[in-house]
């Protein structure tokens, strides 16, 4: 026959335990749901913060690039302009002087100039055309508006990734309240059920709980 | 099951769920390591790419555009000169064709440096040239440069990470796995259901993690 006395104590270690164990499991629980979270949002963070690098690298490339061959084509152009000018200037200074054959050489020149810019046309019309691969293609014949939505891609990977990081920080305080957690039912364990360890083990249950919100809120 | 069995159950239980979950939790830092260097790699790829593409335009639009349409300026003038003097008579005639002389002399000097202008390759019908031609030969005077593919190799990156993402789900029924066998110790009235239901999330979890690693 077990005493009164002794089955009582017996029965407040058996709860002890319980509480203990139930806390160990539910504390394995939250630091692999806190492990889940850390890889996950490390990864989205990484790949946002790499795709906005190479979007960032790409929209610098077709700004490079089209506002490039648009300076050389403009430029062209005006060197076919130049010509007429200059033939035109001839022209009118034959004209004051009465200098035939410059005048013809003037006419000459802005005959020259109207077929060269038939010519700066023609050629800037192959601007990115066959046989260009796809890539450089593109760089060429970027517009504006495709280089916008780039820009507007790039900033919001941006903000995937500051997010991802954001919560990447929620995974290590959680994991540390864990770590927490853990280390006081450790120490409550060695105490064993005497005042000091009810009460550490109460505040592991409270640090776990803390824990357990953010990994909650995470899962949903 | 006696008390010294049980306790070694759940002992041993323990024990293969936390090396289980280690040797999880290296694989999966192992495939987010490899897609990371990877993805680092599409950058630099990239980088790499667009300053080859760079290059290539800056040296074909603004090194030998501004050349050719000099020649063809001079080209055109001989042409047009030539013309007016061939219809011309005297002064004006004598003018024009010297006139003609410099524009071809001038040509002469620079075409050499031109490429672009004395390639047939490249030359279209109306005086022009062929700029898409030009600049495709360019680009493919470096195959290194020009067949970089930094998409491919994000592309593989995203796959290891998929993977690697997807083995840490594995964590989770460990993690049951952990509480069950935990329980079992002072539940023992519930001992052996307690650890059936730990085998059971121990097994899930490595199914799991095999599962991914076979076929991710």
């Amino acid at each position: 026959m077990i005493e009164p006395e002794v089955a009582s104590r017996w029965r407040s270690q058996a709860a002890y335990d319980r509480i203990a164990a139930v806390l160990i499991g539910v504390i394995a629980i939250l630091a692999a749901v806190f492990a889940v979270q850390q890889a996950h949002e490390g990864l989205a963070g990484t790949r946002a913060q790499v795709e906005g690098a190479r979007l960032a690298a790409d929209a610098a490339a077709r700004i490079g690039a089209s506002s490039t061959s648009f300076a050389a084509g403009l430029r062209a152009q005006q060197d076919a302009l130049v010509v007429g000018i200059t033939g035109t200037s001839r022209q009118i200074e034959a004209l004051t002087a009465g200098h035939e054959p410059a005048l013809a050489v003037g006419a000459a020149h802005v005959a020259a100039s109207q077929r060269l810019a038939g010519a700066v046309a023609e050629t800037l019309a192959t601007t990115g055309g066959e046989p260009l691969d796809g890539y450089t293609a593109g760089l060429v014949n970027a517009t504006n508006e495709e280089i916008v939505v780039i820009v507007e891609e790039q900033n919001r990977q941006v903000d995937l990734s500051i997010a991802a990081g954001e919560h990447q920080l929620v995974a290590v305080l959680g994991l540390s309240l864990v770590a927490l957690a853990g280390v006081l039912a450790g120490i409550a364990a060695v105490l064993g059920r005497g005042k000091a360890g009810w009460l550490l083990l109460a505040i592991a249950w409270i640090v776990a709980l803390v824990a357990a919100v953010p990994a909650v809120n995470w899962l949903v | 099951m006696g008390d010294g069995e049980g306790h070694r159950g759940v002992a041993l239980l323990l024990g293969a769920v936390a090396l289980l979950a280690a040797v999880v939790g290296a694989r999966s830092t192992s495939l987010a390591n490899d897609a990371t260097d990877l993805w680092q790699s599409s950058v630099r790829t990239e980088v790499k790419r667009s300053a080859g593409a760079l290059e290539d335009v800056r040296y074909v639009y603004q090194v030998e555009l501004p050349v050719a349409v000099v020649v063809m300026g001079g080209r055109l003038k001989a042409d047009e000169l030539g013309t007016a003097a061939a219809g011309a008579s005297g002064d004006v005639a004598a003018t024009l064709a010297m006139e003609t002389e410099i524009e071809k002399g001038v040509v002469t000097a620079i075409e050499g440096s031109a490429p672009l202008v004395t390639d047939p390759a490249y030359a279209l019908p109306g005086g022009g040239v062929d700029l898409g031609q030009r600049l495709a030969d360019e680009r493919a005077e470096n195959p290194d440069l020009a067949t970089l593919d930094p998409d491919a190799l994000a592309a593989e990156g995203d796959h290891l990470a998929g993977k690697g993402s997807s083995m840490t789900i594995a964590l989770l029924p460990l993690g049951f796995a952990a509480l069950f066998g935990a329980m079992a110790q002072p539940f023992w009235r519930r001992r052996r259901l307690l650890l059936g239901l730990a085998t059971g999330a121990m097994g899930t979890g490595l199914a799991i993690a095999l599962m991914v690693e076979a076929l991710g």
